[in-house]
């Protein structure tokens, strides 16, 4: 029943062999060896400052939903930082392996890397950064700030969010440790047929690729079951569907995606492994197969995920404009509307992932039409930034820059999509640099989105905020490299470069790959701005201390809660009586109105088997990938075993009681009450009446300039 | 809300159950699925009338199960799966019909002649 | 939704001291109904490939369903889970009066149905291999034993869970979580019937008919 693989294979490592590990390779072996110094120096620091403990008990075991999103964040940012390696690799490899004459190093002919090396670093490269970057990062912010904009304690299972986290950790200890053991697939992060296939892959590579996409997909299925179940069933009383700040609508529409579109990769992924492994013939060229079944159920999957992941982060740059513009977000209600019907159009749409597939003129204009729907919704969505910066009163803070610079990507990048709708133009530009400075663009906006969301909230999680100067600095590095990168590369893409070119024939094209180059310089520079960011910021944390509303203007729950956020959220859950809770109760002088009872409170407890689950789908997917057949049945019988452990335990959970309670909140007040300029109000004071919404009695009549605070 | 918070059994989920109901929707598929069998292994139609007979078949067993197995209605306790239900029904329909119309499209453009799907 | 429809800040509630939270039970039903159409939409996926792999150039002159269905077999294993459900449903009559004695012979009658299904269904594959016809022969038949195969496998994670219910229910009664997941596992279990009608119309009647 199971295919005979190529090479060796025995009972006991499957195709695992000492020649499996690339100890030869000029690059991955000194990588390997940095790896293993960094991880001796980390794990011997943990050991001298006796950290294990805490390590354990505050943060792997942790059910609550703040850590587990830190945590998200974090592995986050670490695969956003490799999949920026990642990009480095190749734009180098291209300027340097462009024409006859160019010179070779290390085993390829001209560059760097060979083909089938590049091949890996390229796919590696799309994999990570949409799915192992972007994602955990959006999932992240969800995490940890819809309950509190909803005024909920904990997700709705808190356990399941704790598993969603380690499963997605497993996915990325997966393709990380395809760099040392193995390979990893060359046949680009989506994949094509049949060169994913055994006979045309026999290595582990594609083996890689499958477990880790598996495993990212259901790791995500289980974080929107849980988000969606938090926002149906968990809004605090008065919190009505019309009151729901943006970014949790933008959350909710997200993950309707995602709840929908993942199984259809888990189904294309779980295809390629039978064809793989059980010789069957889904996507193979003979035997009644067919190739483009495979694009299809891919790109079913993978168009809804792009909305997956760009709705969230319009959801931040709603939530960031109307802060720092001082007004209420122009039209809620579209704006909520636009969310959804962004995310309904977007199961409309995935043909045009492959329009020259030759399905016909109907089909190909069914869903060209269909594509440039989406362009309605997301139109309204910019104009409602603008007209929410319109007559604001606007500071341009570094989270502010971030969220504009986001507002001008999408334009382009937008705009370009459009152009890409087009099947006509589709087939000129299909398969060339066009499309990756297209949907590049499109995800720097989600970039955009995030770097401004972290400036944005990390008071809020942290108690302090990050240095201005720096992330400002940051911004206009980051602005600066994306231009030199991605306007070259349109450029690059009329004159018909391709993608995946581990070798460009073209010399012609030299000036424009060398300012790719250059901006890939300046893209590390931003890098660097962003470390030397965290630790200014850090090292300054004393001063930057911030309290509950740490911009002074912010509008909606979770500024209403201390800074940082205690384990239990808010003491005493808050009646919700306006849309913008906070801008309310500050327009009103009631901010500041803290509870004046306290009852005791139930928490989850902590959980290690959450992270013995993650673990064993990691030795899951690594046994898989190698065809270690017992241990694969070892460890997905442990799964199973420790779900029934845990479901037979159960979990009673903690009461935190109400004296206890009220000793923390008033400790969190009286830091909160020793922070400089407490409450600052940076432009002035607040725009009159602009609690609620943006009916024109709430703002000032047209003609008349607010109320100027120290701005002209 | 919190109704039934003491006593899990007297939880709204756990009283919506339903003898009749059950066996309503056991007797109702098990009727329809018995009749489509029996025609299509006595081919009693020309294909095509065949095929919207079964699929008629399948379509009021499924409402019946959906309606007395899974409790589908609009009541208080149930609402929310209703909504999430009839969310999800167009995405299958787009998932399967899409694809299917797709290739259908592209097979008459890329195979050879063949006698049609079905 | 204008500002005149929010409440005097001087009488307004600003805390909510006696709120409660949510209602566990129909939260976590919530969820894994959730989960459930998730898994629906898994099937939908496996229906497009299926559709798309059962044209009549899928099966390389090989075997079609025509060939190898027989439609009244694949009947004793419809009869077999439609019992299998109605039988878990009966338990849940019973959970209502909270009579325990009747859950379980819900549930036992529910799991030796299940396996009587399981059986027939693997009796059936081990039939088709014994004659030569596996994933390895065509797209088409890739695509047909793939699709009841999966579906098979939540049956046979269905039957597993069954039996931790009913040890669970056994030791420890009618608490908050056992009832609870005795709701999410009734649904799983319509689920599996709901999606047995689909494969059964459309995988085996009309690939039979075809």
């Amino acid at each position: 029943m199971l295919v005979q693989v190529p090479g060796g294979w025995n009972p006991i490592l499957g195709r695992l062999a000492i020649d499996q590990i690339p100890y030869t390779n000029p690059i991955l072996a000194p990588l390997f060896v940095a790896v293993v110094i960094g991880a001796i120096l980390v794990f011997g620091l943990i050991t001298y400052y006796h950290k294990w403990g805490y390590l354990w008990k505050e943060w792997l075991t942790t059910v609550d939903h703040k850590k587990l999103g830190v945590m998200y964040i974090i592995l986050g940012l670490v695969m956003l930082f490799r999949g920026f390696i990642d990009g480095l690799m190749i734009r180098t490899q291209q300027v340097w392996a462009n024409g006859p004459q160019s010179s070779g190093v290390f085993g390829a002919v001209h560059g760097y890397l060979t083909p089938f090396h590049f091949g890996q670093v390229y796919s590696a490269h799309g994999l990570i950064m949409i799915l192992l970057a972007a994602t955990p990062l959006l999932v992240g912010f969800m995490n940890i700030i819809v309950p509190i904009q909803i005024g909920a304690r904990d997700m709705a299972y808190p356990y399941l969010n704790a598993l969603g986290l380690w499963i997605t950790a497993a996915a990325v200890a997966l393709i990380m440790i395809s760099l040392f053991v193995g390979d990893f697939a060359h046949n680009g992060w989506f994949g094509y047929a049949p060169i994913f296939e055994l006979q045309y892959s026999p290595g582990v590579g594609v083996d890689y690729w499958i477990w880790t996409l598996e495993l990212t997909a259901l790791g995500t299925t289980l974080g929107g079951i849980n988000l969606i179940a938090t926002i149906v069933k968990m809004r605090a009383p008065g919190m009505t569907w019309f009151r729901l700040p943006i970014f949790t609508w933008a959350s909710l529409s997200a993950n309707i995606i995602a709840l929908t579109s993942f199984p259809a990769l888990q189904v294309a992924l779980f295809l390629v492994a039978c064809d793989r492994y059980f010789g069957a013939h889904f996507f193979t060229a003979g035997f009644g197969g067919n190739l483009m079944l495979y694009t299809n159920l891919f790109w079913l999957w993978g168009h809804p995920e792009v909305y997956f992941v760009i709705l969230p982060a319009f959801g931040m740059m709603s939530e960031i404009f109307p802060v720092f513009s001082e007004k209420p977000l122009f039209g809620y209600i579209t704006m909520v509307a636009a969310s959804f019907a962004i995310a309904g159009v977007s199961w409309l749409v995935w043909l045009h992932h492959f329009f020259t597939m030759g399905a016909g003129p109907d089909v190909n204009s069914a869903f060209s039409v269909a594509t440039m729907l989406v362009g309605i919704p997301t139109g309204v969505k910019v104009f409602n930034w603008a007209f929410t910066m319109y007559r604001g009163r606007i500071t341009y803070t570094a989270a502010m820059l971030w969220a504009i610079g986001a507002l001008f990507l999408l334009l382009i990048g937008g705009l370009t999509g459009m152009m890409l709708a087009i099947p006509a133009i589709n087939y000129m530009v299909h398969n060339s640099v066009f499309v990756i400075a297209h949907f590049h663009s499109m995800l720097l906006v989600i970039v955009y989105a995030i770097f401004g969301a972290v400036i944005f909230w990390f008071p809020k999680v942290f108690g302090f905020k990050l240095d201005e100067f720096w992330a400002k600095t940051m911004f206009w590095l980051f602005s600066a490299g994306t231009a030199l990168v991605f306007v070259p590369m349109y450029m690059l893409g009329f004159m018909g470069q391709t993608r995946r070119l581990d070798y460009v024939f073209n010399t012609a094209w030299h000036p424009y790959l060398v300012t790719e180059e250059i901006g890939i310089a300046v893209y590390c520079l931003s890098v660097a701005a962003f470390f030397v960011l965290l630790y200014v910021s850090t090292r300054d944390r004393v001063k930057n201390r911030v309290a509950q509303d740490a911009w002074g203007t912010s509008r909606s729950l979770e500024w209403l809660a201390h800074s940082p956020l205690p384990f239990y959220n808010f003491a005493v859950t808050p009646h919700i009586n306006a849309r913008d809770e906070l801008a309310w109760r500050r327009h009103n002088g009631i901010s500041e109105a803290q509870p004046t009872k306290y009852v005791d409170i139930h928490m989850p407890n902590n959980t290690g088997v959450a992270v013995y689950i993650g673990a064993l789908t990691f030795v899951l997917g690594f046994a898989l990938t190698w065809r270690v057949w017992w241990l694969s049945l070892l460890s997905l019988l442990a799964i199973i075993v420790l779900m029934i452990v845990r479901s037979w335990r159960g979990d009673p959970g903690y009461i935190v009681t109400a004296a206890e309670l009220e000793k923390m909140e008033r400790e969190a007040m009286q830091r909160q009450q020793q922070v400089e300029g407490y409450l600052p109000h940076p432009g002035g004071h607040a725009v009159p009446g602009g609690a609620m919404a943006y009916e024109s009695h709430d703002v000032s009549p047209l003609g008349t300039p607010p109320s100027s605070g120290d701005q002209h | 809300m919190s109704h039934g918070h003491d006593n899990p059994i007297l939880h709204p989920e756990v009283q919506m159950a339903s003898t009749r109901g059950y066996f309503t929707g056991f007797l109702v598929s098990l009727i329809l699925m018995t009749g489509a069998t029996a025609m299509v292994s006595s081919h009693a139609f020309p294909p095509f009338g065949l095929l919207l007979v079964i699929t008629v078949c399948a379509a009021i067993a499924i409402v019946a199960q959906i309606y007395f197995l899974l409790h589908i209605d609009i009541s208080e306790h149930n609402i929310w799966n209703t909504v999430s239900l009839v969310l999800f029904i167009p995405l299958f329909i787009i998932t399967i019909g899409l694809t299917w119309w797709m290739f259908s499209q592209l097979y008459l453009r890329t195979m050879p002649i063949m006698p049609g799907m079905h | 939704m204008s500002a005149h429809d929010s409440p005097d800040p001087s009488k307004a509630v600003l805390w909510d001291t006696h709120y409660h939270g949510h209602d566990v039970i129909s939260t976590r039903s919530f969820g894994y109904f959730l989960y459930l159409l998730s898994d629906g939409m898994l099937f939908a996926t496996l229906f497009a490939a299926y559709g798309v792999l059962s044209y009549s150039h899928s099966y390389f002159n090989g075997p079609t369903p025509a060939d190898f269905v027989h439609p009244w077999y694949t009947f004793t294993q419809t009869v077999a889970l439609f019992l299998s459900v109605l039988a878990y449903g009966m338990g849940m009559s019973a959970v209502k009066k909270g009579n325990k004695a009747g859950l379980m012979n819900g549930l036992i009658a529910a799991f030796v149905l299940g396996v009587v299904f399981l059986g027939l269904d693997i009796h059936d594959m081990m039939d088709l291999a014994a004659h030569g016809i596996t994933v390895q022969t065509s797209g088409g038949t890739s695509a047909f034993i793939v699709l009841t195969q999966v579906h098979a496998a939540h049956i046979f994670f269905g039957l597993i869970w069954i039996l931790v219910m009913m040890t669970q229910v056994m030791s420890k009664g009618f608490t908050t979580d056992t009832v609870g997941r005795l709701l999410s596992l009734r649904m799983f279990w319509h689920l599996q019937a709901i999606i047995w009608v689909f494969v059964f119309v459309f995988v085996y009647l009309w690939g039979y008919m075809s």
